[in-house]
């Protein structure tokens, strides 16, 4: 299954994180939403339904850490009968991301656990300067920003 | 219950000499259930790697049909991993090249029942 980018930074880091971790599925995407990167998944709809899901459970998770703890809870583990599911959020120069990744049976928590650390720490290392960062996401730009992103990763930019 | 089950197990294992850390660790999931570390070892690391070793150890004994894997040894320049396996859990050791291989051996199949009864009551 093809990994596609929305910026090519991303790519490194995050093709040893699928090899080293044996990662099904990966996405990267910005808290908004917005889809940067995608490994494993077939059709553009089944990214826009993860990346909104993902950024719905990383907002109401965060902000359940907050009122429990004081402070946003750093990742959400599922373990579902045969695939599993780590979302957590990813610190980086360029910002935060959110990073979901499914596993099966021949990966660990602990692996995943341990080369996302990786991962974050790789992204930190790619990411171009901080001057050349493009705005953030607005939300009147929200719907077109994310179909040209879609466009990007499945090809029909 | 005691907050640390497994502590006769792991203190009687970095008792031996040379070796530096012990670990209990779920198999399944490569997450340490209960160490005895030096400054400095990150355990989370080591269980991951460790516990997804032996797993594939295991699987790959299986489909050669050697049977179960009773004892994995990893030797490298700066020194050796041992584990053995009860249950969903597995035991780890981390020692120097100097240890004596044989003695840990022995340590770690003689834990192996104590793993399975401790973890069966902590189940």
């Amino acid at each position: 299954m093809q990994m596609t980018v929305v910026e090519a930074w991303i790519e490194g880091p995050l093709k040893r994180f699928v090899v080293d971790a044996g990662a099904e599925l990966a996405l990267l995407l910005h808290p908004s939403g917005q889809v940067l990167a995608q490994h494993g998944f077939a059709r553009a709809v089944d990214v826009m339904s993860a990346c909104a899901l993902a950024a719905g459970i990383h907002a109401s998770s965060s902000e359940l850490g907050r009122q429990l703890d004081g402070r946003p809870f750093r990742g959400l583990h599922h373990a579902g009968r045969t695939r599993q599911i780590f979302l957590a959020e990813a610190q980086s120069p360029r910002g935060a991301f959110v990073f979901l990744t499914v596993f099966g049976q021949e990966s660990s928590l602990g692996l995943v656990r341990l080369y996302f650390e990786e991962l974050v720490n790789g992204l930190a290392a790619a990411a171009p300067p901080v001057e050349a960062i493009t705005g953030p996401a607005l939300a009147e730009h929200f719907e077109r920003d994310l179909n040209r992103n879609l466009a990007v990763l499945f090809g029909r930019a | 219950m005691s907050a640390r089950p497994f502590s006769s197990i792991l203190d009687a294992l970095t008792r031996q000499r040379w070796v530096t850390a012990a670990l209990v660790v779920s198999e399944r999931d490569g997450i340490v259930v209960e160490s005895n570390l030096q400054i400095g070892q990150s355990g989370d690391r080591v269980a991951a790697l460790a516990a997804s070793l032996y797993r594939k150890a295991r699987l790959s004994a299986r489909a050669a049909g050697l049977g179960a894997v009773s004892f994995m040894q990893l030797e490298a320049p700066g020194g050796r991993i041992c584990a053995v396996g009860g249950g969903d859990l597995v035991l780890v050791v981390v020692a120097e090249p100097a240890v004596n291989v044989g003695l840990v051996r022995v340590e770690l199949l003689r834990a192996v029942a104590e793993l399975l009864a401790v973890g069966g009551e902590v189940a």
